[in-house]
């Protein structure tokens, strides 16, 4: 008892001590299935190791780059920036800054590319965007219940991507959470939320319930023509009959970027990058070798890298509740409505990043493990994703 | 003292090379706590920055060595004031206005030509543990004490 009485004051000031100390110090943890070739450059940062990850040769000779410069350009598309730059023998141009006064052949090769590149981003958004009137996804989202719509093969290959995607995560990746997420004050209507706009348990139950049908879209394919027929299935929400609706854009912009490495391969380049805002990106080769990425701490407004690896000749994607989020009465929602919920997440993961493979696949996967929850996402990380490298940080 | 007490004081005896065991174990995983805390956050005062476009340096300033040029960050780009330097890096895609305070020992992006300007946004650099990125511009500013050979890409 007097053992207690002496060392329970003690111990309640050395507790506020360490916490006070300790309060601006937060630790997360780390996991990733890569078993080496990751530097964490951060110390609040505790690896954690999962299994199951088998390398792959990924570099190949070097070309030679004798006299190679980069040089890049910004678009903006698909509301966030993307941006391309590629490494080449610029020749008489490599101290031109400005386009039109290229002159060398492969100068105007490098304008044609950024060009094709532009044309690319500007057609797939004219498909996927949900803002876009005639859209094919706006198209399909005004349709009756049961309609059938005729899409773009480009709309038809990424919903085929998002069906498959749902099925491998159980549901996890859900592109019909459309109004979850307008609910929430996302998507392309963005509106700054107070408490009284979050929408009522009841009102998310019924969106999350139209969403659930998401396996019932049926897409067919009748020679060149491609068509999406949309759910029967209906809910009734403040008074209005709710069909089905979709948003792609936790895939379009990975696709977006499989599609911009065609251009790189069909226009011989070798050296460069395309990173598409922060969500995907493609990585050929740096002169110096590989790229060194580093991945932004999402609990640090200064962007800090906490993990540095290298990526060469690889595609990326990363998603994370420090995109697009705000906190009321100290709760933080972001974009990424968790499917089993209808709500924001709030599974603890911060940050997913999924390297190799299609940025499509990545880009849907990334969404998918940040609903999941940390026990869920190690095990199918475990199970589906050993051909891949996976980074997930958990607060 | 009555026989009462003096049970009391041999019973508490027994406890006293315990309570020294204790005391010890808690002095020392406070010790170890605070070392952990503290000694993983560089809290050096900044000492200056390198600016990167592309992945390269181009130029460099230390608040005691001055200033490192290249070509594409020449003398010619550097404004000097009483408080500090304004350097000027033009990049392929447009300009980055650096505002280098020496007296304060911050430094900041104040203007910028790129969409968002979120490194406009950006804290100042004050002390080893930010950086400032531009992301449409491909330019990074980080602090002299960071590793050279540090990443080319963020995400």
């Amino acid at each position: 008892m007097n053992l207690l009485k002496k060392t329970v004051p003690f111990l309640a000031v050395v507790c506020a001590a360490v916490c006070a100390a300790g309060c601006n110090n937060k630790t997360y943890g780390l996991y990733t299935n890569m078993q080496d070739g990751f530097k964490v450059v951060d110390g609040s940062f505790k690896t954690e190791l999962i299994e199951g990850y088998t390398p792959t040769e990924r570099g190949g000779e070097a070309p030679d780059s004798t006299g190679y410069t980069t040089k890049g350009i910004t678009y903006f598309s698909m509301y966030t920036d993307a941006t391309v730059a590629v490494s080449d023998d610029f020749k008489e141009d490599t101290d031109k800054e400005k386009f039109a006064d290229f002159t060398t052949e492969e100068g105007k090769k490098f304008i044609s590319f950024t060009q094709a590149v532009k044309q690319q981003l500007d057609y797939i958004d004219k498909s996927l965007s949900t803002s876009v009137v005639n859209s094919d996804v706006s198209r399909f989202n005004a349709a009756a219940a049961g309609e059938k719509v005729q899409i773009s093969k480009t709309a038809y290959e990424v919903i085929s991507e998002a069906k498959r995607i749902y099925e491998v995560t159980e549901g996890y990746y859900n592109p019909a959470l459309y109004y979850n997420v307008l609910a929430y004050g996302f998507g392309d209507k963005h509106r700054v939320m107070t408490k009284e706009d979050l929408p009522s348990d009841e009102l998310v139950a019924k969106y999350t319930d139209l969403s659930s049908h998401f396996g019932e879209l049926q897409l067919i394919r009748d020679g060149e023509t491609h068509y999406a027929v949309k759910p029967e299935y209906t809910v009734e929400a403040a008074g209005e009959t709710l069909t089905m609706h979709i948003d792609l854009s936790g895939i379009g912009k990975g696709y977006a970027v499989d599609k911009v490495e065609k251009l790189f391969n069909d226009y011989g380049y070798e050296f460069g990058y395309f990173s598409f805002g922060s969500s995907s990106m493609l990585v050929k080769r740096h002169l110096g070798g590989a790229y060194k990425l580093g991945l932004s701490n999402p609990r640090s407004s200064s962007r800090k890298p906490y993990v540095e690896t290298e990526i060469l000749n690889e595609k990326l994607s990363t998603s994370g509740d420090n995109e697009q989020f705000y906190t009321i009465e100290g709760v933080r929602y972001c974009h990424v409505i968790d499917p089993t919920t209808g709500k924001p997440v709030q599974t603890g993961i911060m940050s997913v990043t999924v390297i190799g493979g299609s940025a499509a696949e990545d880009d849907a996967l990334t969404t998918a493990i940040m609903a999941m929850g940390k026990e869920k996402a190690i095990s199918f990380v475990k199970e589906k994703l050993n051909d891949r490298r996976v980074i997930f940080t958990v607060e | 003292m009555s026989l009462k007490k003096v049970e009391q004081v041999k019973a508490d005896k027994g406890f006293k090379i315990w309570d020294l065991i204790i005391y010890g174990v808690i002095a020392v995983t406070v010790a170890v706590l605070f070392i952990v805390i503290f000694a993983t956050k560089d809290e050096s005062p900044l000492t200056g920055v390198r600016v990167f476009v592309e992945g390269q340096a181009v130029f460099e300033y230390g608040f005691d060595g001055g200033a490192v040029y290249s070509d594409t960050v020449t003398a010619e780009n550097v404004k000097e004031d009483d408080n500090g330097l304004t350097v000027t890096v033009n990049v392929a895609d447009g300009v980055n206005v650096i505002y280098i305070n020496k007296s304060a020992k911050t430094v900041k992006v104040t203007e910028a030509d790129c969409n968002g300007k979120q490194c406009v946004y950006f804290p100042a650099i004050d002390d080893n543990n930010k950086i400032i990125y531009c992301n449409p511009h491909r330019l990074r500013i980080e602090p002299l004490s960071r590793d050279y050979d540090d990443p080319n890409l963020i995400m």
